[in-house]
């Protein structure tokens, strides 16, 4: 039997139902890196050229993690993932990116996602993929398929999970954490933010709480243009979460040098100057970033909003 | 209607044209001034690259000294450069600037829509001087690029050090008094003239580097530091293939052609990377450096700014490359606070280490 390694980074934390879904369907078998942590980073910082993000140093690191332990590492390329939704550059190269900077000694596997413009472009990945996993090419496309339900099924009972237009507690602290999904919910890259924020009894509230459609309407200025999909995801978390008044104030982590984040964090700090909304405090991480630091800030924030 | 520009490297002459020709008034602002580089800064978002932080500087400017007009291409894609007039136009409104800020998609670029945006423009112009302008500023592009490209071939050969830099600074001053078209035209000929009449060293065998990279910033002298003065000051001949002409002839012309023509360096890039497109010129700067390994150069001088999403990208593959071309990269990252003094020493320790090589290369053992 075929094992297969998924690296717990970038991609992973927002799609992993799907694509696990779809190599069980395969019948292949599954391994998933560890969590992050200190050596996954080093491995990622020694291995991955120096002016890349952070996030993709430690996805580096989960790879070489995983070298060993599987025949084959999957690692899509996502170039847009939705109409006129893309991706930042990192993902449009991150199968080639790794194999080079890990000097080729993992085999990959690949599926290049491309929406906006070549949607076919899947089922031509799918074809190299079934030949390389020597498998048939329709049993490989209603694998994908079926895999499909299952991940829009989980999406939608995540969304109803806690729905945003609940009532405020008035006792409580509500606050929202923005960022992408990668930074947020890998605890070693966040400093587990989120357990040390529900500590103190804090309720949270990220991107995933508000439905897809909600998030694209709010999304200004780019209601309908062509945009970065995690952009359209910020923007649109950040404005929605403006215009209720059940958070009091937003969280922003950033990883250090992040380009898309530069933009997206300039649009929400202008509007909300203007308009006199929410406190936000944007918090940067690095490698080199302490946790004292951090908590420091986080805390200094804590008591300014309540 | 005032218009206002951002400068990148010598875009300013056939911008004048265009103006000149079709009666619109307009602001140059400063070549090389470090003020409004400085007001670029301090309202740009840490982490922009540096191409947004001088634009933003020059619009700055231009719009305190009276413009109310901005004629911005954007686009689409992965690279930051799409949303450079979105952010560049919420930014000058905080700082509650009025202005009229037009942003033209110039990855699918459609004539009636480019039309329809400048319209409070070309409001009671002759159309015809438009037409011509547009005409004139491309020919204008291809004069100016070609005059370069000449004087890359000409610095690291004359005899008389400088021969070459001060007919260029001749012509830029006197550029900047002419009015029309024609006498623009009069003058960059007559450089060229200069410029062929200038005494070579024609057995000397000049090392050979080639440019790649993001660029607005290989373009762009005030930003570069004028590395290809500076290169071909120290003896190197230098190739620069990211150019505005090259620009217009890949993304204007070649997209008129009934036929596809297959893109170069993307095709010899596919080779590391197997995807079309890194978003900006990622995919151009993995080429053309293997390209260059190929066609005998002796090295690559990688250049773009920083946090540059595409180019970190390419950067990965150019251990592979090295490799494979036995070609030397070195890279350069550029931001607002680099140093002219340690981005020299890097450039001359380069070109000795080529020198050195090639020396090696050609002694009979």
């Amino acid at each position: 039997m075929i094992t297969i390694g998924l690296p717990r980074g970038l991609y992973y934390f927002k799609h992993y139902v799907l694509w696990e879904e779809f190599f069980r369907n395969l019948g292949c078998d599954i391994v998933v890196s560890d969590e992050t942590n200190k050596h996954i980073l080093d491995m990622g910082v020694k291995y991955c050229s120096n002016e890349t993000c952070l996030p993709v140093k430690v996805f580096h690191g989960h790879v070489m993690s995983l070298k060993d332990k599987v025949d084959y590492i999957f690692i899509p390329r996502y170039i847009s993932v939705d109409k006129n939704e893309y991706t930042c550059p990192n993902f449009c190269g991150l199968p080639d990116m790794t194999a080079l900077n890990l000097k080729n000694q993992v085999k990959i596997l690949d599926i290049n996602v491309h929406i906006d413009m070549f949607p076919y472009l899947i089922l031509k990945s799918l074809k190299e993929l079934g030949k390389v996993l020597n498998l048939e090419y329709s049993y490989v496309v209603n694998a994908l398929k079926e895999a499909y339900l299952v991940f829009t099924k989980k999406q939608e009972s995540s969304n109803n999970f806690e729905p945003f237009n609940s009532i405020k507690d008035k006792t409580k602290i509500s606050l929202s954490i923005l960022g992408h999904p990668y930074m947020i919910y890998d605890s070693y890259l966040s400093m587990k933010l989120i357990e040390k924020l529900n500590k103190r009894n804090i309720s949270i509230y990220t991107p995933d709480n508000i439905d897809n459609i909600t998030k694209r309407i709010n999304a200004y200025p780019f209601q309908g243009k062509i945009f970065w999909d995690i952009g359209f995801e910020l923007l649109g978390s950040a404005f929605t979460f403006t215009s209720n008044e059940v958070v009091d104030g937003i969280i922003y982590l950033t990883p250090f040098a992040c380009g898309v984040d530069a933009f997206i964090l300039e649009f929400i700090q202008r509007r909300f100057k203007s308009s006199d909304s929410l406190p936000i405090l944007k918090l940067t991480v690095d490698e080199h970033t302490g946790e004292a630091g951090f908590d420091t800030r986080v805390e200094a924030f804590l008591d300014m909003v309540g | 209607m005032i218009v206002t520009f951002p400068h990148m490297g010598e875009m300013y002459i056939p911008i004048k044209v265009l103006l000149d020709t079709s009666d619109i008034d307009y602001i140059i602002p400063p070549y090389r001034k470090k003020e409004s580089l400085e007001a670029g800064v301090m309202h740009s978002p840490e982490f922009a690259c540096l191409p947004f932080k001088t634009i933003l500087g020059d619009f700055i400017y231009g719009v305190e000294n009276g413009a109310n007009f901005i004629l911005f291409g954007g686009g689409c894609g992965q690279c930051r450069l799409g949303y450079f007039g979105d952010l560049q136009s919420e930014i000058l409104r905080s700082l509650n600037y009025r202005i009229n800020f037009v942003c033209v998609d110039l990855s699918n670029l459609s004539i009636k829509e480019v039309l329809k945006k400048i319209q409070p423009l070309t409001k009671g112009k002759n159309k015809l001087k438009i037409v011509k302008g547009i005409i004139y500023a491309i020919k204008t592009v291809y004069m100016i690029d070609n005059l370069s490209k000449l004087s890359r071939y000409t610095r690291c050969r004359e005899t008389n050090k400088g021969d070459t830099d001060r007919i260029i600074s001749n012509l830029h001053e006197n550029i900047q008094n002419e009015k029309c078209y024609r006498a623009i035209k009069l003058l960059i000929k007559s450089a060229r003239k200069k410029i062929k009449k200038i005494p070579l060293d024609k057995a000397r065998r000049p090392i050979k580097i080639s440019i790649v990279g993001e660029m607005y910033v290989a373009a762009h002298p005030y930003i570069n530091f004028e590395i290809e003065k500076k290169l071909g000051n120290m003896g190197v001949e230098v190739y620069n293939n990211l150019c505005i002409s090259n620009w217009i002839t890949e993304h204007l012309i070649k997209k008129m052609l009934p036929f596809k023509l297959k893109n170069k360096p993307i095709e010899a890039g596919k080779e590391f990377i197997r995807t079309d497109d890194i978003g900006g010129h990622g995919m151009h700067t993995i080429g053309w450096s293997a390209l260059s390994g190929k066609r005998n150069i002796d090295g690559v001088i990688h250049i773009f700014p920083f946090t540059c999403l595409p180019e970190v990208i390419a950067q990965c593959t150019f251990s592979e490359i090295q490799k494979k071309y036995s070609i030397p990269i070195m890279s350069l990252i550029i931001d607002e606070m680099t140093g002219e003094a340690g981005y020299i020493t890097r450039l001359e320790a380069f070109v000795d280490m080529l020198e050195q090589k090639k020396l090696i290369k050609y002694t009979p053992s």
